[in-house]
């Protein structure tokens, strides 16, 4: 099967300073969960600002193919809908600007792209009830603004929300598991396995290996000052657990 | 010293010699225009004018039109994107007139008067006597020498006028003193929608040379709220890109008297809203809820004095500016309390969205608190878009220009929700604002 996401020998820099990503290969399937882990300052969340198409990165060199195309060349926009799902780390509060509103605004640009016909009101709050059940949800989030009051755990599930409801075909979910309680964690794991599907592929991008305990990934890779210096199966997680990354940066 | 009366004294001695009106009206014009020779057009020497540049109007002020039929009125249908979704007591003026085949509506309650101007002169003059005088600087003076029409709205004790009055000022090429009057008596509530407007684009813009404005609106509105009243009123100013329009109210609040007004400001080359409110009786309310959304070479001001006298009197404003290309938006925003007007609670708060490099503001809250017992606070900022909420946007397949749309009319849309409006009336702000946002394009 052909790849999802192929990335081959990426350099990036933070516009205008410091190297982060010093050649960063990596194939995604669709599938295929995987993991990333690494110290602070690996460079993990670079990775994920780069695949979405963040302002402020500089990619000096390499190469980003998503389902053949070249992913670097698209704008933020196009990659999200083209299928490209960033969960972020911190999703921002936009005051004033409706859940729902900017919901249906972003699946109907994205079936806009695809060629389907908008979905109107009626169809998608049919959607969004379907996916609020799926996952467990309660709908007063979605008469809120966008993540305006919204407790740390609300805010992720939020983002799981929003990718239950666009599909992505591959989505990058950046530290989805940080700042949650246990409860909030467990929550937030079982609407990503649910969503798990054949076409979809994921990289969680995570500091700790407890998520992985929730969502079990098929490949798990160690990022280290801006490379990926070990990878291996889900086994691999727990060796690391056992080691820790020392002996692996220090090799790096 | 130049006199700049001199362009108006002939038109105004014409208009002296034909109209029949009381005598002391005739009298209050002729000291209001002798006011305003005195005054002269305001500059920006004087402190209040600082940010407000006159020039393009004051190079060669359009003239009012000595009656009503010389220019053709609006069309129905260009009034219609305007008009409140509902049905409403309308008024039309055309440059300064109420034009009768453009006003209509359903009859109206006892205990309320509503009319023109020039109705109210012939059949009830003591409605307005007395209502005339101390409404402001130089330009409510010229208003009061050279109005030719108005609307009056006289609520009896305890009426409640469900149906809004809709006031449109359409102004095309002259100049227009048009007059509000609205006098709420103990109790009474009413809800007022006024809306300044003109041709669209360079259509009927006679063009005067480059940097002046081809049409004038200058209106002058007296409030006066009886205990317990409560008046909503809500300002459109869509004018064309080739008026001017400037603006005086004053309003005078009895006890627990309740004033919420609502200003959205897009319109108009060169405009100027300067609003007094006096809190004089006790547990008075006064809200502002606005916004000025400019472009091109647009200039607005607004500025709103909110004084209280009575006790415990409350004032809350919230005004939004949105500035693209090379605009220049102004807030002049004084609280003031009186010396034992102890209880006063007033907020204040001006926030600034720039959208280009060349777009300016200027914001000055000032806070005169001569009570001992107050609750003041006040804030003014100036940004431009929230970088990580456009990218947040982007990354969920939102294209830039949607993105910042969005941003911008969540912005503005916060004080008109923050204004509580009527349902209709927030339709017709909501979709004035989305029109704003429609003709810019981005």
């Amino acid at each position: 099967m052909s790849k999802l996401l192929e990335i081959r020998g990426l350099r990036a820099r933070i516009a205008g300073g410091r190297e982060v990503l010093k050649g960063i290969d990596l194939d995604v399937s669709p599938g295929e969960v995987h993991a990333i882990m690494g110290p602070n300052g690996a460079g993990k969340s670079t990775l994920s600002s780069v695949l979405a198409g963040k302002p402020g990165y500089e990619v000096t060199e390499g190469t980003v193919r998503y389902l053949g195309h070249d992913l670097l060349a698209m704008p933020a926009d196009e990659r999200a809908r083209e299928g490209v799902f960033l969960a972020f780390q911190y999703p921002v509060e936009i005051p004033g600007v409706n859940n729902m509103y900017f919901l249906r605004a972003a699946l109907n640009a994205g079936r806009r792209q695809r060629g389907q016909a908008e979905l109107d009101a009626q169809q998608f709050l049919k959607s969004v009830r379907e996916r609020l059940k799926l996952l467990d949800i309660g709908d007063d989030l979605l008469r809120r603004a966008v993540n305006v009051g919204f407790s740390g755990g609300e805010k992720k599930r939020n983002e799981i929300f929003q990718m239950a409801m666009l599909e992505p075909r591959l989505a990058i979910l950046d530290e989805t598991d940080s700042g949650l309680d246990i409860d909030a964690l467990r929550a937030v794991s079982d609407g990503v396995n649910r969503l798990r599907d054949p076409a979809r592929a994921i990289v969680m991008i995570t500091h700790y290996q407890r998520l992985l305990d929730y969502i079990v990934p098929d490949r798990v890779h160690v990022l280290a000052d801006g490379r990926i210096v070990a990878s291996g199966d889900k086994t691999f997680a727990a060796e690391l657990e056992r080691t820790g990354y020392a002996h692996l940066v220090d090799a790096a | 010293m130049t006199d700049d009366s001199a362009p108006f004294r002939e038109g105004f001695d014409q208009m002296l010699a034909t109209v029949a009106e009381p005598v002391w009206l005739t009298f209050r014009r002729r000291a209001e225009m002798d006011r305003f020779a005195l005054l002269g057009f305001p500059t920006r020497r004087q402190e209040a004018w600082r940010f407000t540049d006159l020039e393009p109007l004051t190079a060669a002020a359009p003239l009012p039109r000595a009656a009503a039929g010389d220019d053709p009125p609006p069309s129905p249908a260009s009034l219609g994107p305007w008009l409140l979704p509902v049905s409403t007591h309308r008024l039309v003026l055309a440059n300064g007139h109420v034009a009768p085949s453009l006003s209509a509506g359903p009859p109206l309650p006892d205990g309320v008067w509503l009319a023109s101007v020039a109705e109210t002169l012939r059949r009830r003059p003591d409605l307005l006597e007395g209502a005339f005088g101390d409404e402001g600087g130089a330009l409510a003076a010229l208003n009061a020498a050279l109005f030719t029409d108005g609307v009056v709205l006289a609520l009896a004790p305890g009426v409640i006028l469900e149906t809004p009055v809709e006031i449109i000022h359409h102004t095309s090429a002259a100049g227009a003193h048009a007059r509000l009057h609205i006098a709420l008596g103990a109790g009474s509530r009413a809800t007022v929608v006024e809306t300044a407007m003109g041709p669209a684009g360079d259509e009927g813009a006679e063009g005067g040379p480059a940097g002046r404005v081809a049409s004038w609106g200058n209106t002058v509105g007296v409030v006066t709220l009886g205990a317990g009243a409560v008046l909503t009123h809500l300002h459109v100013q869509a004018e064309g890109p080739a008026a001017c329009h400037t603006a005086t109210v004053r309003a005078v609040l009895a006890d627990r008297a309740r004033y919420d007004a609502c200003a959205l400001i897009t319109g108009a080359r060169l405009s100027r809203r300067d609003m007094a409110v006096i809190l004089a009786g006790d547990e008075a309310e006064f809200r502002l809820h606005g916004a000025y959304l400019l472009d091109g070479d647009q200039e607005a001001t607004l500025s709103v004095r909110a004084d209280h006298l009575g006790l415990g009197c409350d004032t809350e404003e919230v005004v939004k500016g949105v500035l693209a290309g090379a605009s220049h938006g102004v807030f002049l925003g004084t609280l003031a309390v009186a010396p034992g007007a102890d209880g006063a609670d007033a907020r204040q708060v001006n926030r600034n969205l720039l959208l280009s490099p060349t777009a300016r503001v200027d914001t000055k809250p000032e806070l005169e608190i001569l009570a001992d017992d107050v609750k003041c606070a006040h804030g003014a900022t100036v940004g431009s878009l929230d970088e990580a909420a456009l990218f947040y946007l982007q990354a969920r397949g939102i294209d830039p220009e949607t993105a910042r749309r969005m941003l911008v009319e969540a912005f503005a849309a916060e004080a008109i929700e923050a204004a509580g409006l009527p349902d209709a009336l927030a339709e017709l702000a909501h979709r004035h604002l989305r029109r704003w946002l429609d003709g810019r394009g981005s």
